[in-house]
């Protein structure tokens, strides 16, 4: 993917246009550091908050519960997309770490009784370990091959979980209980809950905003991450190793800690999906998932910052919302759109749907220069 | 030692049919520079065509001709339409990876929309019956394998090294744009290969299907991973890497798990060991070309 | 001293001898130009000086420094920056972001700090931005500093180029064929920017060339490579005049 629709230099801090060289000789340039953020930008970004506060209050317990699974969708793929987005390491096998992560956490709720942020931050953790060690092979197999050895990684998952069943629970789940007060007030083993501590907040709604916080931090993260000298190293990596390491850039180092970074935002993802579903099977981290990890980075636009989200939470609309009103027989029509959604993609609009986004506000930018040119020409 | 044997014949029998994949694989890289993610679930569409054409009364072997001409008419318009306009693998790989796997899914999900998802049966091609041999019995339908394989192998080797067409589609593979430059239709060879490829890999379905007793949505995407076990191991461009190699694939895939403890549980591993450590040991396999990179 | 010492350079790849033996110093300040015809090995011994290949026999010291047993991302640490005939531009980033990356090796903020976003990297970056402004300025290329390096014009990319590679502050600059696809007055432009630059930043200027005229002007010293081996070594006139000099170029006269 040699096309990055975000350029990584900031464009908030553009520099003022031609240098002034003042007469005594002395080079010095007014750099504008001023933030030229459209108000339709900032307006839009107010509408989507509000209507992220305020779905959970308008929907469905079993709805919310829906859409915190897509953010942990999301924060996989803002790893997905550092890695093989920004990085140019293709990876077919998230979903494999994805499930590592909730497996992990699962396991530390159950065995260790461990605080649930301390079991996510966990498989964070454990994943980032996992990522560094697939990353070391990866350093000397690129491009298509890597993404062989990886969809042969994602594959052999799902039977690896069922085979070592005496830890996983292998085919028959994973049930994530933890003590918890039961409605005839004394403690029992029941799946796992985040328990809303306020009176007016359901726990589907409480366990929402936590998970958005989490994802909002993520985003965070990752787009300092991008726009800063590490980001550009990144893409510097992916698009001419020798020029990065000419500059300094020890090319090695990045790319597995970038694997690294990648697979534990994976981790922490599958922990959260973990806790979100109370219940895991190898099932669900087949092939299948990784693939559409790929879709949610690719949909919503490779190397840039916030398409994963979009990508993952277009994804959940369709395969949650729109799918599910199809009558059984046409499901399978889920894969098949989804199929000729990607090749078209590549065909039509390699950049995703920010890329798309930002290549229609260039034509907008340069066909209003172009009358203002010829209103000035008319003049 | 009978049982050996045995189990040694099975092996090979089930590597002629990964080393059917590889082949169809191989030309696929040769001539696009591809790696088809999506080979299994082509060939596991051909071969519901073959069901289907069988249901209607046709004799099994005349049923698999016309899958596999199905198949090859499948893959030709997938290329042209899907692959080809994408650009070259070495310039955009994701672009490629994403693409075909694009075609897994779509080809996997329209399987399902057409035949749903309950499993059909026919008969093995070569029957159920096996034949003793030093007091061994292997099953005709191993036999049939390699015997298929042979068949397929030679037909390839007459094809390529012996006609126009197949001398045209080497140039191809060689240097593509010095082809076009003398005339040939590079982008119609192309389509040919990714035909042949499909065509080959709906019988390597049909064989697949007694393999595992029944053809489903699935058939194909563990053998797929056998299928690339294979070629890596052969070599991605070598045609007679596909052959030796599946049939290596297939001897250690059912003696590992027989012979050696760790891999009882995990039939599978010895295919996805060896994808990786003859990607970072010799990565060109045993008989392909080494990748150079001019700085 | 001289700051650059070459000192029996050799690199056989399997049966092929691409260097043989190659010795010659630099010293601090200098223009000095690699000239030899194809195949004569100077790109080998820049890809050996950058440690994109590994030499067989001899070594490379800079300013005491063995060049030899250091990985390829430390060479510009030290000072030695160079630009490629093929250009190490990298398509998915800015003309800006292309020079802050020149920067990398004098600039910090690790993983973990630029996730922060802690005060300090903010302020590293503004000062990144300062400098790679101040370079584009020098190279007049301020106009497209946020434009992505795809697309643009050879000439251009080839100053983009020059300024990633100044923006590591090098010591020593290798330049690999800084005029092919240059026209005739942007080569002519070329000798008196390389001779400014060197002037200005305090620099020492290796430079691969088959522009002659262009060559003989500015260097100080020539340094003739043919076969991998060095046939002469001094200023230009008397390397222009030197019998085994036009012979490797023109053949020898019978």
């Amino acid at each position: 993917m040699t096309e990055s629709t975000d350029s990584v230099s900031s464009s908030d801090r553009s520099p003022a246009g031609p240098s002034q060289s003042p007469a005594d000789g002395s080079t010095a340039r007014t750099v504008t550091r001023a933030r030229r953020v459209h108000p339709a930008t900032i307006v839009a970004w107010i509408v989507v908050a509000v209507v992220v506060i305020a779905l959970p209050f308008q929907l469905q317990a079993f709805r919310v519960n829906q859409m915190s699974a897509w953010m942990t969708i999301a924060i996989a793929a803002l790893g997905l997309n550092l890695l093989t987005g920004f990085n140019g390491q293709i990876s077919v096998g998230h979903g494999a770490l994805f499930g590592v992560g909730a497996y992990t956490a699962g396991l530390m709720i159950i065995k260790v009784h461990s605080p649930l942020l301390v079991a996510v931050l966990a498989a964070g953790v454990v994943c980032f370990i996992v990522g560094v060690l697939v990353g070391l092979p990866a350093l000397r197999i690129r491009g298509l091959y890597l993404a062989l050895v990886t969809l042969a990684v994602a594959t052999l998952f799902p039977l690896a979980v069922e085979q070592f069943n005496s830890l996983t629970g292998g085919n028959r789940g994973l049930e994530i209980r933890t003590e918890q007060m039961s409605s005839r007030g004394f403690m029992k083993m029941l799946p796992v809950r985040l328990a809303s501590p306020f009176e007016g907040l359901a726990d589907d709604q409480w366990q929402y905003f936590l998970f958005l916080a989490a994802t909002v931090i993520c985003l965070l993260l990752t787009r300092n991450l991008i726009k800063s000298r590490v980001g550009r190293s990144l893409v510097a990596v992916r698009d001419n190793e020798t020029a990065a390491a000419v500059s300094g850039v020890p090319v090695a180092q990045t790319k597995i800690i970038t694997f690294g970074i990648g697979s534990a935002l994976a981790g922490i993802g599958g922990a959260l999906f973990a806790i979100d579903l109370g219940q895991i099977y190898p099932s669900s981290f087949t092939i299948v998932i990784s693939i559409y990890f790929l879709v949610a980075v690719v949909v919503g636009g490779a190397a840039s910052t916030v398409g994963p989200v979009i990508g993952a939470v277009l994804y959940g609309v369709f395969s949650d919302v729109v799918i599910p009103e199809l009558p059984d027989r046409l499901q399978p029509a889920r894969a098949v759109i989804l199929g000729v959604l990607l090749i078209f993609l590549m065909l039509a609009a390699p950049g995703g749907l920010v890329g798309v986004f930002k290549s229609t506000k260039a034509k907008m930018t340069i066909r209003k220069a172009a009358k203002a040119a010829s209103a000035n020409a008319a003049a | 030692m009978k049982d050996f044997l045995q189990i040694l014949i099975v092996g090979i029998g089930d590597g002629s049919v990964y080393a059917m994949l590889g082949l169809g694989l191989v030309v696929i890289f040769r001539s696009t520079g591809v790696l088809n993610f999506a080979q299994g679930e082509i060939a596991m569409f051909s071969t519901f065509v073959v069901w289907t054409i069988h249901d209607l009364g046709v004799p099994m072997w005349l049923a698999v001709i016309g899958g596999m001409a199905g198949g090859f008419i499948i893959g030709a318009i997938i290329h042209e339409v899907a692959v080809r306009p994408v650009g070259d693998p070495h310039q955009k790989p994701l672009a490629v990876v994403i693409v075909t796997i694009g075609l897994f899914l779509g080809v996997n999900g329209a399987a399902q929309l057409i035949w749903g998802t309950v499993d059909r049966r026919f008969d093995p091609l070569f029957g159920s019956g096996s034949v003793n041999v030093a007091g061994v019995p292997i099953a005709w339908q191993k036999i049939g394998a390699m015997v298929v394989l042979g068949a397929i192998a030679f037909l390839f080797f007459v094809v390529f090294q012996k006609t126009k067409l197949g001398l045209a589609m080497r140039a191809v593979a060689s240097n593509s744009e010095s082809a076009g430059l003398v005339g040939i239709p590079v982008p119609r060879l192309l389509m040919l290969g990714w035909g042949f490829a499909a065509a080959v890999g709906t019988v390597a379905g049909v064989f697949t299907t007694s393999v595992l007793g029944g053809l489903g949505p699935n058939l194909m995407q563990l053998t797929l991973i056998f299928g690339f076990a294979a070629i890596t191991l052969g070599g991605f461009d070598s045609l007679v890497g596909a052959i030796v190699g599946g049939l290596i694939v297939g001897v250690l895939t059912s003696t590992l798990p027989r012979y050696v403890e760790q891999f009882e549980k995990m039939p599978l591993a010895p295919a996805f060991i060896l994808i990786l450590l003859v990607l970072l040991i010799r990565p060109q396999g045993l008989f392909g070309k080494k990748d150079v990179t001019r700085v | 001293m001289a700051q650059l010492e070459v000192d029996g350079v050799g690199v056989h790849f399997g049966g092929v001898v691409a260097l043989d033996g190659l010795s010659f110093t630099i010293d601090k300040g200098q223009i000095c130009a690699l000239i030899g015809p194809n195949g004569a090995g100077k790109t080998t011994l820049f890809n050996v000086i950058s440690r994109i290949y590994d030499a067989t026999t001899g070594s490379v010291t800079f300013e005491g420094h063995d060049l030899l047993a250091m990985a390829p991302h430390r060479i510009v640490e030290l000072g030695v920056g160079r630009t490629f005939q093929n250009l190490a531009l990298v398509p998915g980033l800015s003309v800006l972001d292309n020079v802050k990356i020149g920067a990398h090796a004098k600039s910090k903020g690790g993983f973990i700090a630029s996730t922060l976003r802690l005060p300090w990297v903010i302020s590293e970056e503004k000062r990144l931005t300062e400098l790679a402004m101040d370079i584009l300025d020098r190279m007049s290329l301020a106009a497209v500093a946020n434009h992505p390096c795809a697309g643009l014009p050879f000439g251009t990319l080839k100053r983009i180029e020059f300024a990633r590679a100044l923006a590591a502050a090098p010591k020593l600059l290798m330049l690999d064929e800084p005029a092919s696809g240059l026209t005739h007055s942007e080569v002519d432009e070329l000798g008196s920017i390389i001779q400014a630059i060197r002037d200005e930043f305090d620099l020492t200027v290796l430079l691969v060339e088959h522009h002659m005229a262009m060559v003989m002007s500015i260097s100080e010293k020539v340094v003739v490579m043919d076969l991998g081996r060095k046939i002469a070594e001094g200023v230009p006139e008397d390397v222009r005049n030197d019998p085994l000099v036009i012979a490797a170029y023109l053949g020898a006269s019978k």
